[in-house]
């Protein structure tokens, strides 16, 4: 058995010591604390919740919801038979990558617009390939295919898409203030095609990625030609995930039949709706079994794969595969944590601060940068210049960054006061670790080894780990890492949020999803697992912004962001 | 050669607290009554009668079963106790017991216990004279600091925080506080005020913690500093992985 070497410990930057003082050191509603909380003896100062602005703002608003309706409705006081929330600091956090600071309320799903657009936009997109429609137009009915007849195509879909009639004028439609985010886009590795298509209507893979993932994600399509569909955000809201491919489906199948002059009762049409619903269909995320109850497009069924190529920061960082690394860390842990976990399967508040540890105040990110360069500097590598993973290679960045991240916490109270549970602490190290391992190798299956041997060292170095579940899966997940046998593992990309020994994985989904990244940026390519998922998100239309995820909650968070979709306040009195 | 146990790797004082814990040996240092570790439980009134959920057990006539035969109730199974529940929270900072050596101490050297291990606090429910058994064992001894750990039925974080400026652990209940030169209880687990002030002896200087603790960290000793306790750990996870590694 290798030893490991402690003297290669490289001094990285402490990105998250700012973050520490503006939590801690700086004046925030009514605390004062001094600025220098290196030197500091503080008394706590158990002031409440009247500390807090936000809070006082919601106490405020439910007094006068109880006031208005006669009933109950929120009271700070209620907390603990009277002992209000505020007993220690109530602090702000600094979202991971920027200079927004906010309140931690306002990074819980319900208070914050983008958090929601992030799964809006997920879950109303679908890919739908044009190929084997326009066989069907052209074998079976002899109709002829042109770049004319498709641009006209796109532009009727793009009137019907959001619910209008093209067929038949009794039907009643959709009011376009309502779903003016719902459109049609193409994307084809075919450059004869695509030069001839109208531009509204095309994601460029030219323009959208650097050459050398555009060749790479041109080369994996081929000359397949693909429709990018994004679904009114209002319809998948009040329906679910297994609406947006229903509803597109119909939507291109009366398309087609208007586009194409065809009989709108004629069975060639059959085939076109099994092309659009099944055949040509790709999904954001699988259709769940039964005991889980979810339709497709729902966050169970997502795969850690897909997930990264939603994430769009490759497209902008390539040279930063940690920053990559990092904003998916962030929408994977919002989705899977708060929505996924925290929504679907359990209900409650509490899982947003598994998730809020994950993005904010920059500690994942020293972490990583740190675990990263210390692989680098180790096995002289570099993106796109992987070293083949072995056990002397995972054990090395492994232990290396468990011990670093369990140090930054015992070196810096503020930190550990921060990630006031085990959870949020194993979740950070064991997430940097796993993705720096992945970065160094380029293999994410490694990553996720690294991530197991950081949580067997960090529950016997400080002799406790996270809640119960976190001794299920990290103590047995090492045993099924390299295996692909069916039923015991299966490629890091490929599993999901109903993975067998991850379905109940509070604050580790978005962690394995993180690692999965590092794979595919510290081999510096341009996807992971899916080219075409990638680029369906190649485009600045979307609503949310899959590249700089941090910035968009933050934006969220201070009530400034302005892309929501799916309001009905058209359709309702004015306040 | 008798056979004597090796329960836990390394070549620390950490290590060494880490076995001490695992094999009982620890020492008695401080005193707590019957009635103040009831009322400090909070679960029934101090000198009350314990509550049953069944009648003892010589007066059900239970069957006759080898299992039976071969395993000796303990006294409160015996007599019909109610499964009742201790819970510690442990500081970070030095403090003699961390969560999962509270759980080993309580399932190497108790019967009949159902410990829980999570990162803030540590559960051990048995029937109640069984768990009070085990509650009081850590509650005397040294792997028990009054100022750096405390018990806590509800609000249980505090753990990572801080301590507080007198160098107590946090408690947002604030159930037990630094009175003189020791630490008092005046409410129960869960934060219901009692009609006592339990006295539970002098806080542990910070040079007694740290030679007390269990918990490895940067200023006392830090996890690096024993090659042993991680290259067992680093064998564990290297074990498991090409054990589940077999492409057949």
């Amino acid at each position: 058995m290798a030893h490991y070497n402690f003297d290669t410990e490289v001094n990285a930057k402490k990105h998250f010591i700012t973050a520490m003082e503006v939590k801690y050191g700086k004046e925030w509603g009514s605390n004062k604390q001094a600025d220098d909380i290196q030197q500091t003896t503080a008394k706590y100062l158990r002031l409440g919740t009247a500390q807090n602005p936000r809070k006082m703002e919601m106490a405020k608003i439910g007094a006068e919801i109880t006031k208005k309706r006669g009933l109950q409705a929120y009271d700070p006081l209620l907390h603990l038979a009277g002992i209000p929330l505020g007993q220690r600091q109530l602090t702000p956090y600094t979202l991971g990558g920027t200079d927004i600071v906010c309140d931690g309320d306002d990074l819980h799903y319900v208070n914050n617009a983008a958090m929601q657009q992030e799964w809006d936009d997920i879950r109303r997109t679908c890919v739908v390939g044009l190929d084997l429609a326009h066989e069907t137009l052209e074998k079976r009915l002899g109709k002829e295919v042109t770049p004319e007849s498709i641009n006209y195509y796109l532009e009727v879909l793009n009137h019907a898409m959001p619910g209008a009639a093209i067929v038949q004028e009794h039907m009643v439609e959709t009011h376009p203030a309502m779903v003016d985010d719902c459109y049609v886009k193409v994307f084809t590795g075919d450059d004869a095609l695509k030069d001839e298509l109208d531009p509204q209507f095309v994601i460029d893979v030219d323009k959208m990625f650097r050459p050398d993932h555009a060749a790479q994600i041109k080369a994996s399509m081929g000359k397949a030609s693909f429709q990018a569909v994004h679904i009114p955000t209002v319809v998948s809201r009040t329906a679910d995930g297994g609406q947006t491919s229903r509803w597109m489906a119909m939507q291109v199948g009366m398309s087609f039949i208007s586009a194409y002059h065809m009989c709108a009762g004629e069975a060639a049409v059959a085939d076109l709706a099994f092309t659009a619903k099944h055949a040509g269909l790709v999904e954001m995320s699988e259709m769940l079994p039964a005991r889980r109850a979810r339709g497709p497009n729902e966050p169970g069924g997502l795969s850690f794969g897909h997930m990264c190529d939603i994430v769009q920061t490759s497209r902008k960082f390539r040279d930063d595969p940690c920053k990559i690394a990092l904003e998916t860390c962030a929408a994977a842990m919002m989705l899977y944590d708060q929505i996924w976990l925290g929504g679907y399967m359990s209900g409650g508040v509490g899982f947003t601060m598994y998730a809020t540890a994950a993005y904010t105040n920059n500690t994942v990110d020293d972490n990583l940068y740190a675990d990263t360069e210390h692989g680098w500097d180790t096995f002289g590598t570099s993106i796109g210049n992987c070293k083949e993973p072995s056990i002397d290679i995972i054990r090395d960045i492994g232990t290396w960054g468990a011990l670093y991240g369990l140090e930054l916490y015992e070196n810096y109270p503020t930190a550990l006061e921060d990630h006031f549970g085990g959870s949020q602490r194993a979740t950070v190290i064991s997430t940097a670790t796993g993705a720096a391992c992945a970065i160094t190798t380029g293999n994410s299956n490694a990553g996720l080894s690294a991530w197991y041997l950081s949580m067997y060292l960090h529950k016997e170095a400080h002799g406790r780990l996270g809640f119960f579940g976190y001794d299920l899966q990290d103590q047995c997940g090492a045993t099924n890492v390299f295996s692909y046998q069916s039923d015991e593992g299966l490629l890091a990309e490929m599993r999901g949020a109903n993975y067998p020994n991850y379905a109940m994985n509070v604050g580790h989904q978005g962690g394995y999803t993180t690692v999965c990244t590092g794979g595919y940026t510290g081999r510096g390519d341009g996807f992971a697992i899916n080219p075409l998922v990638k680029t369906c998100f190649a485009d600045d239309l979307m609503n949310f912004d899959f590249v700089e995820v941090r910035e968009c909650f933050g934006k969220g968070a201070l009530r400034e962001y302005d892309r929501c979709a799916g309001e009905r306040a058209f359709v309702i009195p004015a306040k | 050669m008798a056979y004597k146990p090796q329960y836990y790797a390394g070549n620390t004082i950490v290590a060494q607290n880490r076995r001490n814990h695992m094999s009982n040996n620890v020492q008695k240092v401080r005193e707590i009554s019957d009635e103040d570790l009831t009322a400090c439980l909070g679960h029934r009134a101090p000198g009350s009668d314990y509550p049953s959920t069944h009648p003892p057990l010589a007066e059900m006539g239970e069957p006759d079963c080898p299992i039976r035969q071969i395993v000796t109730p303990t006294a409160g199974t015996a007599a019909g106790d109610r499964v009742r529940y201790v819970q510690w929270a442990d500081s970070m900072y030095n403090a003699p017991a961390v969560p999962y050596w509270r759980s080993y101490h309580a399932a190497m050297n108790h019967r009949g216990v159902d410990p829980g291990t999570l990162s803030g606090r540590q559960v051990v429910e048995a029937r109640e004279r069984d768990m009070e058994a085990v509650a009081k064992e850590q509650m005397e001894t040294d792997m028990t600091c009054p100022g750096l750990a405390g018990l806590r039925g509800a609000t249980v974080h505090g753990h990572s925080c801080r301590l507080q400026e007198d160098g107590v652990m946090f408690d947002m209940i604030d159930r037990r506080r630094l009175e003189g030169d020791v630490i008092i209880q005046d409410k129960d687990q869960v934060g219901v005020p009692l009609d006592r002030k339990v006295n539970l002896g002098k806080p542990m200087t910070t040079e007694e913690a740290n030679k007390k603790t269990t918990f490895y960290r940067v200023g006392n000793v830090a996890y690096r500093d024993d090659p042993e306790a991680i290259e067992w750990c680093q064998k564990v996870w290297e074990l498991r992985t090409l054990y589940g590694y077999q492409p057949k």
